[in-house]
């Protein structure tokens, strides 16, 4: 039911007039993912550089607080770029996308690391002031940071393998793999 | 110690010369001559095993290119803040070797991590990249990129700071950025083309 509904969606967006340009424009969808790519190194760069502070091993001098505040606003703008583009890469190949095993277990990571960050700024501004000059972080926020390096690692990897067609719909694939990727019975779109 | 007739500045002005004659070299027909010598080697690259590996397990490719992605992000967040910190945008209350050294450990060994699944990479699809023009800019890009930051980038900034004109400090933290850009755009669009 629901993966109907996700696939009758995808159907929708796949309709539409400017997924199908933005799909079927060279130029425009590969300036489009080549940004996606390339924010990476912003967002993601300036996340590694705050985990790997706390777990001490880059820029150990300089106090935590400031790694994380002064970096925090470049790694959102980065992120931005990608949510943006990332959206704008689904709406131009929707159905695919949506029925993606990769794809799918990006998403549900993206929430977890979400979550994460949540948890990990919240543990770090309460009790930041008693270690803030320490190389390494306290035990729990060196476990946010490395569950963070961990999780953001997977998803640059599902990301990767979105490209890959190994358990696409439009082939035989087992009951386990037709389950995770939504595969409708007697869909027509791929 | 011998004083140069080209001053200070010797060991840049050499690799400035160095990257401005492969670039007109690169640019020009005598190129053509040794990129026919060298097809040997990329048909040995992909009779390695890397070659091999690449080329029969997708997954394994597929791994390694996602590694060299984090490499990449790697490599973004110390040249973005190693160079912003060089322009004066961030971390102005950090002294500036601080921020430049320990930024350059992370830069190596992000370099490292590219290098070498860059060359496992390189060996599985070594015949399709050996005939993209977009491969070679982009080895033309990494060359420039390692000898501007090992070669002019890293002997300038030893200096301190206040002692550098304040220009060619922001030429060369923006041509560092710029540089590293090019190679990840360039190494993104192999994957378009061909």
């Amino acid at each position: 039911m629901l993966n109907e509904l996700v696939y009758n969606f995808a159907v929708w967006l796949d309709d539409t007039p400017w997924s199908t340009l933005l799909h079927e424009s060279y130029y425009m969808y590969n300036w489009v993912e080549s940004t996606h790519v390339l924010t990476l190194m912003v967002s993601l760069g300036m996340l590694f550089i705050i985990d790997l502070r706390m777990l001490g091993y880059a820029l150990p001098e300089v106090p935590a607080s400031k790694i994380a505040e002064r970096l925090n606003v470049p790694m959102l703008v980065g992120f931005s770029a990608m949510f943006i583009t990332g959206i704008l890469l689904f709406y131009a190949v929707p159905v695919r996308s949506s029925q993606s095993v990769w794809f799918r277990i990006k998403m549900v990571l993206l929430v977890v690391c979400a979550v994460n960050a949540f948890l990990f700024h919240k543990r770090l501004n309460e009790s930041v002031s008693t270690w803030d000059t320490e190389a390494r972080a306290p035990g729990r926020i060196r476990m946010g940071a490395a569950l963070s390096l961990g999780f953001w690692s997977i998803v640059v990897m599902c990301g990767r393998f979105i490209a890959y067609d190994w358990f696409d719909c439009q082939y035989d694939q087992s009951a386990l793999v037709e389950f995770l990727a939504g595969c409708v019975d007697g869909q027509v779109r791929f | 110690m011998p004083t140069s007739i080209l001053g200070p500045y010797t060991r840049t002005i050499i690799v400035g010369a160095v990257i401005a004659t492969t670039l007109i070299f690169a640019f020009t027909n005598a190129r053509v001559e040794v990129w026919f010598d060298i097809q040997p080697l990329f048909e040995w690259m992909e009779t390695t095993w890397f070659g091999v590996i690449g080329k029969t397990w997708g997954a394994a490719f597929a791994f390694v290119e996602a590694i060299h992605l984090l490499g990449l992000a790697m490599l973004g967040g110390s040249v973005l803040v190693g160079e912003g910190r060089v322009l004066g945008l961030i971390f102005t209350d950090i002294p500036a070797r601080t921020i430049i050294d320990r930024t350059h450990r992370v830069f190596v060994w992000a370099l490292i991590t590219l290098l070498a699944t860059g060359i496992f990479m390189a060996c599985g699809v070594a015949m399709k990249i050996y005939y993209l023009p977009v491969y070679w800019y982009k080895m033309l890009a990494l060359a420039a990129g390692i000898l501007f930051h090992f070669f002019i980038r890293k002997p300038l900034l030893v200096r301190d700071l206040e002692a550098i004109n304040p220009w060619l400090l922001k030429a060369v933290a923006i041509s560092s950025v710029m540089v590293w850009f090019t190679v990840a755009a360039t190494g993104r669009w192999i994957g378009f083309s061909g």
